[in-house]
């Protein structure tokens, strides 16, 4: 092969995988091919040198990098799941754990790994952790990943937060209880007759749920009791629940909020409101605030302030909802084990939060990271201490999936409340029954 | 008997005149990959199988609760809803367009090829592109595309995606958009195949152009229209990647159909059984209509 040939030929059978064995890192692989000991290790694409973010594949590329030559003995073997398929693989992943047919370690979702752990699909991780580092979990953390006989399951290694991003110019103070907001709202509105008063999901997907919920939890509400079983409509939670219907279609009705927000599934479209100046207040996440420095003029930026979710009452506890992924092992191999914990340790907690920007879960990450020195980050380490993660029972995808129609319902008018949260009570109720 | 059977005979189920050899390879992929698939999924219709348990058992509960869910009508109300409308939009805009190219192709005029390749470049988007295509093109804000184009000559914004109807209308006009090229391509190579002379000879008698189109064009096109029919009814039925990112489902149930459902039950509810009894009744579906058609090409003779 002349030489011309070979620098055409060799970047493409690197790419492809098919590269020397003595590559450190190919598609399918972090380690040498030939290395003496290996480990399968499931992946979500975003969180591999695959990444579409061209910075977070990147700074991954980097780290496995690192990883591959501090322990030249290892391959991992990675199976790289797409972004669009995360849902559906997390419940394929626990068949395949049930059957023993699940990889050494594996990308687990925050909201489902409660599932795994009580399944027995996971192993306990403590001894691969100092106790320093696991003390200093947030406890929304703790409250997840750590299992009834205390031992910790997985390792949540980055999270994200809900909360109100506002226009300065517009809405000089951050509202503090739901009425604030709506007043602020159609005074913003007043103010300037382009812009929405504000904005959240109210679309047919998860974000709905999940953002709004924090209303609900922060009036004490719980969707479900010990054994899992949905309580969202039952006693005071019922009430809550209404509280926060009620609130939502207030928001519509009054013309604090437009009725697209019906229609919102997708956190970009605050951004893409927030870049053409049709929005004063949105509900969003953490997440957004990298976009938005990246988008926004400086000045404009500058007129952005973020804050706490408001309450319905100023006596009420903050509450918001925080998500993310863990690292959970199925091995019960002990080498695999340290070695799953070295990768999550090493790559994800820490140096992977300053990859991908998404928030430690630690909160001393917080005073050591580069990428979360600026003030906004205090908001969102403030946002943390008041965090709630969605319980990880089998029957709150389902519950998810009714509140999200009851939610679509009350803001097109189809439903009342009352008649929307009976509905989606029952069919909770009916999907629970049937799990058992 | 023939030196033709006397091999078949000698050879036996091998034999090269035989037609179980060269029928083999097929069946085996039939069975394999549309038979045992096919079968799975009735037998887990007649089960309480979950995703979250190992264990199953053989029960009839799963269909009697399934039928008896009130939800279940809503979502096929707004199935056939989606699918009739979609099949009458697609035929007709498909026949328009397929007409139009064929005179185009006829007179040689220039562009003909651009104007196919460009009604095909709608077929071969990925389900999901267009649904998030639509999604911009149809925001409700009056940065949303559809919506800009309605501002800039005077009218006021329309809300595509926020009531109930209007999702639903635009999620149709979404799924012709993709579809109508499908219904071209087949109706094209449909015209191609009528002769000119029947057009030559109805000139001849006297007849006008409506007449030729509605006497001898649709009667030639018949046998095309019906599997046209068959091909996109149960192309949507299975419409499922374009909807999920356009809608979701939403608002509230406005745009849930079968199949949008039917994933719905399994990946949220983790129910593999009650999935399964709605994929079953998708099938039963798009058997019965297949059959519907069917019956009603033979009684024309066309089959």
């Amino acid at each position: 092969m002349g030489l011309s040939a070979g620098v055409l030929v060799g970047p493409a059978l690197t790419m492809t995988g098919c590269g020397p064995s003595n590559q450190l890192v190919a598609l399918d692989r972090i380690g040498k091919e030939d290395a003496s000991q290996g480990a399968e290790v499931q992946l979500n694409n975003d969180y591999t040198h695959q990444s579409s973010t061209p910075s977070w594949a990147e700074g991954f590329q980097k780290l496995f990098t690192n990883f591959a030559k501090d322990h030249p003995d290892w391959k991992l073997s990675l199976k790289i799941i797409p972004a669009s398929q995360t849902t559906q693989e997390q419940a394929r992943l626990l068949e395949e754990a049930r059957a023993g047919r699940a990889p050494d370690w594996a990308n687990v979702d925050s909201f489902v790994v409660a599932q795994f752990i009580d399944q027995g699909a996971l192993q306990p991780l403590d001894q691969y952790f100092s106790k320093e580092e696991l003390d200093g979990l947030y406890p929304f953390v703790r409250e997840i990943v750590v299992g009834d006989d205390g031992k910790m399951y997985a390792y949540w290694r980055a999270t994200d937060v809900r909360v109100l991003y506002r226009r300065k110019d517009l809405v000089p103070d951050a509202p503090r209880t739901w009425d604030e907001l709506i007043k602020a709202a159609k005074a913003a509105k007043q103010k300037d007759s382009k812009v929405d008063g504000y904005l959240f999901n109210g679309g047919r997907w998860e974000g709905t749920v999940f953002d709004n919920l924090a209303h609900f939890w922060s009036q004490g509400g719980e969707l479900v009791d010990d054994k899992g079983k949905p309580i969202f409509n039952e006693g005071e939670n019922r009430t809550y629940m209404l509280n926060v219907m009620n609130f939502l279609k207030e928001c519509v009705d009054s013309g604090a909020s437009p009725k697209l927000v019906a229609t919102i599934k997708d956190y970009t479209d605050f951004d893409t409101a927030a870049q053409a100046k049709t929005v004063a207040m949105f509900q969003g996440g953490d997440f957004e605030y990298p976009v938005l420095k990246d988008t926004l003029a400086p000045e404009d930026l500058k007129n952005w302030e973020i804050s706490l979710l408001p309450t319905m009452n100023p006596s009420d506890s903050k509450k918001t909802g925080t998500g993310g992924w863990t690292m959970g092992a199925f091995t019960d191999n002990s080498q695999k084990l340290k070695m799953g914990a070295a990768f999550t340790d090493e790559v994800y907690v820490g140096e992977g939060n300053e990859v991908t920007g998404q928030l430690p879960t630690n909160p001393q990450y917080f005073d050591t990271l580069s990428r979360f020195q600026e003030p906004v980050y205090d908001t969102f380490r403030e946002a943390l201490k008041y965090g709630k993660a969605r319980p990880g029972v089998p029957v709150y995808p389902e519950i998810s999936n009714q509140l999200q129609i009851a939610i679509g319902t009350v803001l097109t008018g189809e439903s009342t409340p009352e008649e929307a949260l009976n509905k989606a009570a029952d069919a909770s109720l009916a999907a629970y029954k049937q799990q058992q | 008997m023939t030196p033709a059977k006397k091999a078949f005979t000698r050879r036996g189920l091998v034999g090269e005149n035989r037609p179980t050899l060269w029928l083999a390879p097929l069946l085996a992929v039939v069975t394999l990959f549309y038979l045992y698939p096919a079968f799975e999924v009735l037998r887990y219709s007649l089960t309480n199988a979950s995703l979250l348990k190992p264990d199953y058992e053989y029960t009839l509960s799963t269909f009697t609760q399934t039928l008896s869910d009130p939800v279940l009508y809503g979502v096929l109300k707004t199935t056939a809803i989606f699918v009739v409308a979609s099949i009458v939009l697609q035929l007709i805009l498909g026949l328009v367009i397929a007409v139009a190219v064929n005179r185009a192709s006829k007179r040689r005029l220039p562009g003909r090829v651009f104007m196919r390749s460009l009604v095909l470049s709608a077929w071969v988007m990925p389900g999901v592109v267009i649904g998030i295509v639509w999604a911009i093109v149809l925001n409700d804000a009056d940065y949303g595309l559809a919506n800009l184009l309605l501002g800039a000559v005077g009218l006021g914004s329309v809300p595509w995606l926020s009531t109930p109807s209007t999702a639903l209308a635009s999620v149709i006009l979404a799924n012709v958009w993709r579809g109508t090229a499908f219904s071209m391509i087949l109706q094209y190579a449909g015209l191609q195949s009528i002769p000119d002379e029947l057009y030559e000879a109805a000139e001849v008698d006297g007849a006008g152009k409506l007449q030729s189109f509605f006497y001898i064009t649709i009667p030639q096109l018949r046998p095309i229209l019906m599997i046209n029919i068959i091909l996109i009814t149960i192309s949507t039925l299975n419409t499922f990647d374009m909807i999920l990112p356009l809608t979701g489902g939403g608002p509230g149930q406005a745009t849930e159909v079968l199949v949008l459902r039917t994933y719905n039950v399994i990946f949220q509810n983790f129910s593999l059984s009650g999935g399964a009894v709605l994929a079953v009744i998708m099938l039963l579906i798009s058997l019965a209509l297949t059959l519907a058609y069917r019956r009603l090409l033979r009684s024309e003779g066309t089959l």
